[in-house]
């Protein structure tokens, strides 16, 4: 009884992070609905996204890497604000692949709004 | 030609206010370290939001609580949902100064920053020591300070008290670029 006890604890304390590429999404939409909804009302828009798996399409307007992460940017071509996505290491052969003003699909985990929408972990879907 | 003078000015004046010695990193690297004698706990924010105005020294950090990743899943849902209560305080904010921004250059590199640290709905003043270094228009700023978890009324579980310690050492880099619309 212990020991499936102590078993169960040490698989819950090991519990991995969700996968990504393997869940469904909880939301697919547009990158220029995120960034409208955040325009309007940021905690409104955090309970919509934030801590949800969503899947966004939008037009890249800026690739860049930072310590060897790449961040695909979708720009609001109406306001100052973007959404930066920042790519999971194992995707940056693809975005490498990637070219400016294409359309793609990402899909990753909303962490929430600072002068951009904030995605992490962000794989790229096929269209 | 008068009138384009005129325009010129206006352009380069309003061109002033908007890029004026201002500095950005929106891709800045924090990381808070733990250390017990049960386990280390670590992790790590590549999303701070941080912006220097170089001729007043003023600098405002910014970051995600949910942008810490941690190696264990657990820990980073605990550290959420019950630690920092990142859906009632989702951001953590610093605002404060670089004391001797006008003496800093390529020789002189250390430098001490004031200010308060908002986070879990509490303020606490703090001061840290860091490296300022200027080149090529960058201001990179790096160091570590530490962080009394009682100041900011965050509750441990008895349970896990010995896994948490109670004074967690957070470490910056940040690169900031010059701010252009």
């Amino acid at each position: 009884m212990i020991s499936i006890g102590l078993l169960l604890m040490l698989s819950l304390y090991n519990k991995p992070h969700l996968d990504i590429d393997k869940s469904t999404a909880d939301l697919i939409i547009t990158a220029q609905k995120v960034l409208d909804d955040y325009q309007k009302d940021e905690n409104a828009a955090n309970n919509k996204y934030v801590d949800n798996i969503i899947q966004i399409k939008g037009v890249v307007s800026n690739i860049s890497f930072s310590d060897g992460n790449s961040i695909i940017t979708f720009k609001d071509p109406n306001g100052i604000s973007s959404i930066m996505c920042h790519m999971s290491p194992e995707q940056n052969l693809n975005v490498l692949k990637l070219k400016k003003d294409s359309q793609i699909t990402i899909k990753g985990l909303c962490t929430g709004y600072l002068l951009d929408v904030i995605m992490v972990r962000c794989i790229l879907v096929n269209n | 030609m008068k009138k384009g003078f005129f325009l010129l000015f206006i352009f380069l004046f309003v061109n002033q206010i908007f890029s004026q010695g201002k500095y950005l990193e929106k891709d800045g690297y924090i990381s808070f370290f733990s250390h017990s004698l049960v386990e280390d706990i670590k992790a790590d924010n590549n999303q701070a939001l941080s912006i220097i105005d170089k001729e007043t020294g003023e600098i405002v950090i910014q970051l995600l609580m949910r942008s810490f990743m941690f190696k264990k899943a657990l820990m980073q849902q605990h550290f959420n949902e019950s630690y920092v209560e990142s859906h009632k305080f989702p951001k953590a904010i610093f605002k404060g100064y670089i004391l001797n921004m006008k003496e800093l250059d390529s020789q002189n590199t250390e430098t001490e920053i004031k200010g308060v640290l908002s986070m879990h709905g509490k303020d606490q003043e703090i001061s840290i020591r860091a490296k300022v270094e200027m080149s090529e228009g960058q201001i990179k700023l790096s160091g570590n300070f530490m962080v009394e978890v009682a100041h900011f009324d965050i509750k441990i579980p008895a349970i896990v008290r010995n896994n948490i310690a109670k004074i967690i050492k957070v470490t910056f880099e940040l690169q900031h670029e010059p701010y252009v619309n």
